[in-house]
């Protein structure tokens, strides 16, 4: 009898079809793990459903592969007997076919899902309410990429290069990952897609780029090929191969494809400009989230890229530094990216559990490095190896983002509950408190006034959320991560009286009317007490006045919903233009 | 030299467009003629006026001979009116007739980068100029094509609710070839075409005498830090944008047998829209919706490109100052509001509407600097002048892409005397205000 196979291997592009070996080698292809499950035709698997529909053409390409014979999984696209993942005629074989471009997307867009659960530990639900998420490889004839909420789709168009050549935003593994992670975002924190202050559409674009960039280093033929190494990585067994302490100094890091995105898109876009992000590049200013340049959602979400890309440089080079060389022949190469990977994972691991610490609504970046730095201290009390979480405070600080001011702790991290007595257990049940929304509402209500939640609104929890960890004797338990949202429409007058917003922004009057918004996390310990409150408030003059101030500087005002599509189909359009 | 005593501004009934003529009458009863724009996109539906009859009207009220042609910027609904007709009797020819002295138009009209006009750096000026044009040509084919896919059968879903609006905006972004020739050549010697932009000195005082034209927009590359920024990287986009509207447009992309993008896959592995399997049915639907939109996007986000190179002038005679935009949108103001001919706004007369009153032509801080503004009893009240029909262009009512915007006509209709071709009754061939430059 045949054992089940645990985990399906799929063969995908890794990185971007333009991150070849050595100058103009063969693309680095990959295979991955996803989850093993019996696959529909698409792929269509439990989460991700691939439509493989050309708006452009009028027409679909059918599914022709098998992923399964009985019970055994398969993968289709992997190399016959007597072919390489290198080889190019294997390689233009495959990317010919469709098929393949429909595999890719579905290979990472569940590897980033997967990235996502296991740092949370628990499944995370796509925003839409439904199961599946559509995948369109092939969507239209457009030099864009993007994710719907209302068509609870991922759509990928393709464009042509100055030979004619299509280019295929599907098989860009930083494109994918990135819009996989808008949608995965948008699953775990539904309010960052409205219109808000500067950081929050800019935070959705950094964080998806950070994902992206991240997920790669667990790939170690991606790394090598990025470093610029031609050789096999050496097997089990095998001799040591050795890299040369020139290529992986930070500045050559720096300017390797590994911390870009979009490199084939990039140059067949901007006319050989590199690739169509690097933020690592950007130098650091502690002003520079001022410049008028920085306003625009992706610029803006590249300072965040840029802060933490700079952090994982340093963490990497120092972990290299404490290897040692071989005399004329550098690093162990093994080592050096088993130590990218090492880096890889933590920063990826802080940055996803950092959202379980990030207010709903109106975040901004100062908000994310609190979370950052807060959610890593749960998990790694201890930061005295190689102090992570000050080298990721030094490099957001170098880029003028700090934890916000006065609400913090010493190591910026969101301070623990300071209220706890006034708060009122008794008339919760225990069991459901953390398990019932219903339940943890009234929990909330009944403690409004020591959690300093205003009746000015209307206040709604929006999720539970189990958050695990081991305990330092190694013994997993549960906090429980409630999400609330508040929501108010407020006349100029009631601003000034309720919020003491006093002046009012200019161009306001008295009957200027408005909606605001406000809400929190409050983290539950495994007994059920508050451990965290970590809110904006939904009168908050202060902050609410900033915000209003800013959408009214950029006509979002009065902005309507309802054209959710074109939020990031716009933005995204925007980008590629420039 | 004589001086200026009246200035009489008529404003045409063109539906969907732009038409002014500008006349001054002097203390010697001579009188100067400047016809700013002439173009439509549409007239109502009830209107008796056509544009034969507004080009006849130009022609008699300026007495045969026009002194200024300006066109502002090459939208169709600005421009329309100058094609002439196969067989000479268009209502471009009647202009042509009326032998202008000048045409002003922005520089990115201009055959080479005009003289004094700033590039981006001083070592790219000649690329910069011919990048940018090169862009607005492109953007030209995109709107063609888009037009031509809306023709084409099954280009898009019929029951986009947005098709109209798609084509409105192409429409209005096609090249107009004739007109755009007739511009060029109908002041005789191509000096006599005169290519302007932010702070360039505009010397008519040997056709205007003892009238001032401060010319306030467009911003130059150079000048412009958003232009700049766009210039530098969209002719690759909008030459991409292009090729693919274009094959987006023909017929073969959809109707051939075999895929385009996939030739070597065999016809019965693909699946033509009409006979998709059940389970792609539903998101297809919408991915039919999400190109359609992004098209309009595209041209809408050419369409402002277009907007912002409009000619800004402002006419200073007498006491009295008549400020004339063009559709210039904020990115366009921005710079003029910048500098240091801002103050000349302060005491404006007269304010031909920005773009048939849409929200971002007439940007919040241009409007407060003027002090005329006030209720009906405010002395030497600001005139205001509306080119306009609802419901052609931009968002539904209510949203703010309409156009006119309601809140921006109510503010103007509380705080100015609003003249709006809107108001026109069916025979009416234009609004007049006369203003008294004393």
């Amino acid at each position: 009898m045949t054992e089940i196979q645990p985990v399906r291997k799929l063969t995908i592009i890794a990185k971007d079809p333009g991150l070849r070996i050595g100058n103009d080698g063969p693309m680095v292809f990959a295979q991955v793990d996803v989850p093993a499950e019996i696959l529909a035709p698409g792929p269509t698997g439990y989460r991700i459903k691939v439509v493989d529909y050309n708006a452009t053409e009028r027409r679909a390409y059918a599914a022709r592969q098998s992923y399964q014979s009985g019970d055994i999984l398969l993968d289709p696209f992997a190399p016959i007997e007597g072919e390489a993942l290198t080889d190019r005629d294997y390689q233009v074989r495959v990317i010919g076919n469709p098929n393949f471009h429909a595999q890719n997307c579905y290979a990472i867009a569940m590897r980033t899902l997967g990235l996502f659960e296991r740092a949370l530990g628990r499944r995370v639900s796509w925003s839409s309410g439904g199961h599946q998420l559509h995948i369109v490889p092939h969507a239209f004839a457009l030099a864009n990429a993007f994710y719907s909420e209302p068509d609870r789709a991922l759509m990928f168009g393709y464009f042509f290069d100055e030979e004619g050549k299509p280019i295929f935003t599907s098989l860009s593994h930083d494109v994918v990952a990135h819009e996989t992670t808008h949608a995965v975002l948008d699953g775990l924190r539904s309010r960052y897609t409205e219109a808000s202050g500067p950081d929050q559409a800019a935070f959705h674009e950094g964080f998806a780029d950070i994902v992206a960039i991240l997920s790669i280093f667990s790939l170690p033929e991606v790394v090598a090929a990025g470093l610029g190494i031609t050789d096999k990585l050496p097997g089990v067994g095998e001799p040591l191969a050795f890299i040369t302490e020139d290529k992986v100094t930070p500045a050559a890091i720096r300017d390797s494809i590994l911390l870009g995105i979009g490199a084939e898109i990039g140059m067949a876009t901007g006319a050989g400009r590199g690739a169509l992000r690097q933020s690592v590049k950007l130098e650091p200013r502690p002003d520079i989230l001022n410049d008028p340049d920085m306003a625009e959602a992706h610029s803006r979400g590249e300072v965040v890229v840029a802060a933490m890309a700079g952090a994982f440089v340093k963490m990497w080079t120092t972990r290299i530094s404490h290897l040692g060389t071989f005399d004329g022949l550098g690093y162990n190469m093994t080592a050096v990216i088993e130590e990218g990977a090492k880096a890889a994972a933590q920063l990826l691991q802080m940055s996803i559990r950092a959202i379980d610490y990030c207010p709903p609504t109106d975040l901004d970046f100062g908000q994310f490095l609190a979370g950052l730095l807060t959610a890593d201290r749960e998990l790694v009390p201890d930061d005295s190896r190689f102090g992570y979480r000050e080298l990721v405070r030094q490099s957001f600080g170098d880029f003028g983002i700090v934890p916000p001011p006065g609400q913090t702790d010493g190591d910026g991290c969101w301070p623990h509950f300071a209220a706890s007595d006034a708060l009122r257990y008794s008339r919760s049940n225990a069991e459901a408190l953390t398990r019932d929304v219903d339940e943890c509402f009234r929990f909330l209500w009944e403690n409004r006034d020591a959690l300093n939640i205003t009746e000015r609104g209307y206040t709604q929890v929006l999720s539970l959320d189990a958050s695990l960890r081991i305990d330092p004797d190694g013994i997993p338990f549960r906090e429980t991560i409630c999400q609330y949202v508040q929501m108010g429409h407020f006349f100029g007058s009631e601003l000034m009286a309720i919020c003491k917003i006093d002046p009012l922004p200019e161009g306001f009057t008295t009957r200027t009317s408005a909606d605001l918004f406000g809400g929190g996390v409050v983290v539950f310990d495994q007994y059920g007490r508050v451990k965290y409150h970590i809110g904006n408030g939904l009168i908050d003059g202060e902050r609410q006045k900033r915000r209003l101030e800013y959408l009214r500087d950029n006509g979002q005002l009065r902005a309507q919903g309802g054209d959710e599509r074109s939020r990031f189909a716009n933005l995204h359009l925007a980008r590629m233009g420039g | 030299m004589a001086n200026p005593v009246t200035a009489t501004i008529r404003a045409y009934q063109m539906g969907f467009g732009d038409c002014f003529l500008l006349s001054f009458g002097y203390d010697d009863a001579s009188a100067r003629h400047i016809l700013i724009d002439f173009g439509s996109t549409g007239m109502p539906d009830d209107t008796k006026v056509s544009l034969d009859a507004v080009a006849a009207d130009i022609a008699l009220q300026c007495g045969g001979a026009l002194d200024i042609v300006v066109a502002t910027h090459r939208h169709k609904d600005h421009i329309s009116g100058f094609a002439t007709g196969a067989d000479g009797k268009g209502s471009g020819d009647v202009i042509r007739g009326l032998k202008p002295k000048r045409v002003i138009q922005p520089w990115t009209e201009a055959p080479d980068a005009p003289k004094g006009w700033k590039g981006p750096d001083g070592t790219k000026r000649a690329n910069a100029f011919a990048a940018y044009q090169s862009s607005l040509e492109n953007m030209h084919a995109v709107a063609q094509a888009v037009v031509d896919r809306l023709d084409r059968k099954d280009g898009f879903d019929p029951r986009w609710r947005l098709a109209d609006r798609l084509r409105f905006v192409g429409e209005d972004n096609i090249k107009n070839l004739s007109a755009v020739k007739n511009l060029m050549t109908m002041a005789g010697a191509a000096k006599n075409n005169i290519f302007v932009y932010h702070g360039c000195v505009l010397d008519l005082s040997a056709i205007l005498p003892n009238v001032t034209v401060h010319v306030l927009g467009p911003p130059t590359l150079q000048q412009s830090a958003s232009i700049k920024t766009y210039a530098k990287s969209s002719d690759d986009y909008w030459l991409k944008a292009r090729l693919l509207a274009a094959l987006a447009a023909t017929d073969n992309v959809s109707a051939n047998k075999t895929s385009m993008l996939f030739p070597d896959l065999k016809s019965t592995d693909t699946f033509r829209k009409t006979k998709l399997p059940t389970e792609m049915r539903w998101v297809a639907e919408r991915v039919d919706i999400a190109e359609q939109d992004q098209m309009l996007g595209i041209v809408t986000a050419l369409d402002n490109v277009m907007n912002n190179t409009s000619v800004i002038l402002l006419f200073e005679a007498g006491t009295k100052k008549l400020l004339f935009p063009g559709d210039a949108q904020l990115e366009n103001w921005s710079y003029a509001l910048q500098s240091d001919m801002a103050d000349l706004l302060n005491d404006v007369d007269l304010y031909k509407v920005g773009h048939h009153g849409s929200l971002n032509a007439t940007p919040k801080s241009m409007w407060k600097r003027f002090k005329k503004r006030g209720k009906t009893s405010t002395p030497e009240r600001l005139k205001t002048v509306m080119s306009t029909m609802a419901g052609k262009h931009g968002g539904k009512n209510g949203a703010p892409t309409e156009v006119p915007r309601i809140p921006l006509v109510n503010e103007l209709k509380a705080d100015s005397t609003l003249f709006n071709t809107q108001d026109l009754k069916p025979t009416q061939l234009c609004q007049t205000i006369t203003i008294n430059l004393q």
